[in-house]
């Protein structure tokens, strides 16, 4: 604003009488008619005398008093007008910023409401989306079966990739079956063996599983997964794996086919008597029984490794892909 | 009196109009309702020690308004904005302190 009517000395402004002797002057005002070359930085100091006080309305004051006007004129040229300007706008800043933290409260609760909605909306959408591809599935499915029933080559080639889609278990199955149950011994052994021992264990599967396939099963499934020729069975950690997703016991193996035909040619083959040995001598359950009809899905995304997409333009036997290739 | 009716009449405008604040602002608000409360309380002194000028005191809400947001948006432009909205308020509230303390101090004498 003005500038120093009386320059202070340098060691002066940095005296620690210095800002008590200037608050003393505030308090009344009219002998302040100069300034600490400081006085922009002197907030802590200010602070400890105590002279937090605008220094605007000091300075307006002595200001008045040196031009001889009235000591403290309430109202300036404004005529309240200002104050009712600024003070509106308070109020209006503190309601619209008391509006606005309420509304952002319901605002995230809005949100994750909305998130969910978004979820259920997409796994709807994926359900759907399953759905018809089981549907165009199916269509092309019939669509194939009568485009291949117009020749006798047709036919040949149906037949076959019906064989190939039923061995690669690419289509679902049913019929009677042989159900074999395996589950892990009841926890304390009752002859005092640990726990350990009396679990089933992938070999186990593996070699029922095996034993189901060498007995004339047509189609196997545990616990309702479908088998295909290539599907592991395997250990990870504590759980089997089968087609790398994991089971838990009891271990429920079905094996489509002629189910006393089954029965017979597993019985006493080498599967049959390690299973019947392991649950002597460790008391894991195993049971067989029969069921007149099962139904199994059909095993999951199959990878052809030998067939090749047909160039386009090569007519009708082309959807021979997923059946495993000719 | 006028003040009152002010602080009253703009409370009332703000719920009535409400005002949607753009997100850009939004930052700035509470830092700008501190600025306002520290020239409120350094008016409210003024008056009581019988040195309140209303140009003062308009002149002193506006800047102190404006550079406190300027001070947040510089800060919020260096990445440091939460760490310098907090120096505002603390400086601001100190002074906000000390002269609800004065005002206390004339109206009651303690």
């Amino acid at each position: 604003m003005s500038g120093p009517e009386r320059a202070p000395g340098p060691d002066e402004a940095h005296s620690p009488a210095e800002p008590a002797k200037a608050s003393g002057a505030s308090g009344a005002g009219p002998a302040r008619g100069w300034r600490r070359p400081d006085a922009s930085m002197s907030l802590l100091s200010d602070l400890f005398a105590g002279k937090v006080l605008d220094p605007g309305y000091t300075e307006a004051a002595a200001r008045r008093a040196a031009e001889g006007a009235a000591p403290a004129p309430r109202r300036g040229r404004l005529g309240g007008a200002g104050v009712l300007f600024v003070l509106t706008l308070v109020g209006v800043l503190v309601a619209v910023t008391g509006a606005e933290v309420r509304r952002s409260e319901p605002v995230a609760a809005e949100q994750r409401s909305r998130l969910v909605h978004e979820i259920r909306a997409r796994t709807g959408e994926s359900d759907e989306l399953q759905r018809r591809l089981d549907r165009l599935r199916a269509e092309t499915e019939r669509a194939r079966a009568v485009a291949l029933a117009r020749s006798t080559a047709g036919r040949h080639a149906r037949e076959d990739l019906a064989a190939a889609g039923a061995a690669a278990a690419a289509t679902p199955a049913s019929g009677p079956a042989f159900v074999v149950t395996l589950d892990d011994a009841p926890r304390p052994g009752r002859d005092g063996r640990g726990a350990e021992d009396g679990r089933v264990y992938d070999q186990d599967l593996q070699i029922l599983v095996n034993g189901l396939w060498a007995a004339g099963a047509t189609a196997i499934g545990v616990n309702g997964q479908r088998l295909t020729a290539t599907t592991a069975i395997r250990t990870a950690g504590e759980a089997i794996l089968v087609d790398y997703r994991p089971l838990t016991g009891p271990y429920e193996v079905t094996a489509l086919g002629d189910a006393g035909a089954v029965r017979d040619a597993f019985r006493d083959s080498a599967a049959d008597r390690r299973l019947r040995l392991l649950e002597d001598r460790y008391r894991i359950r195993y049971e067989t029984r029969r069921a007149d009809r099962v139904r199994l899905p059909a095993a999951g995304a199959l990878q052809p490794r030998y067939a090749r997409p047909q160039e386009q333009g090569d007519g009708q036997d082309g959807g021979n892909g997923d059946g495993g290739g000719q | 009196m006028i003040a009152l009716i002010g602080l009253v009449a703009g409370v009332v405008l703000g719920f009535v109009l409400e005002p949607t604040v753009p997100l850009w602002l939004q930052p700035y608000l509470p830092i700008a309702i501190v600025a306002a409360l520290d020239a409120m309380f350094g008016g409210v002194r003024a008056r009581l020690e019988g040195i309140f000028d209303e140009k003062v005191f308009v002149v002193s809400f506006v800047s102190n308004t404006i550079i406190a947001a300027l001070i947040v948006f510089l800060g919020d432009q260096l990445g440091v904005g939460s760490q310098l909205s907090t120096g505002v308020v603390v400086v601001l509230g100190i002074r906000i302190f000390s002269n609800a303390a004065a005002i206390r101090r004339k109206l009651f004498g303690a």
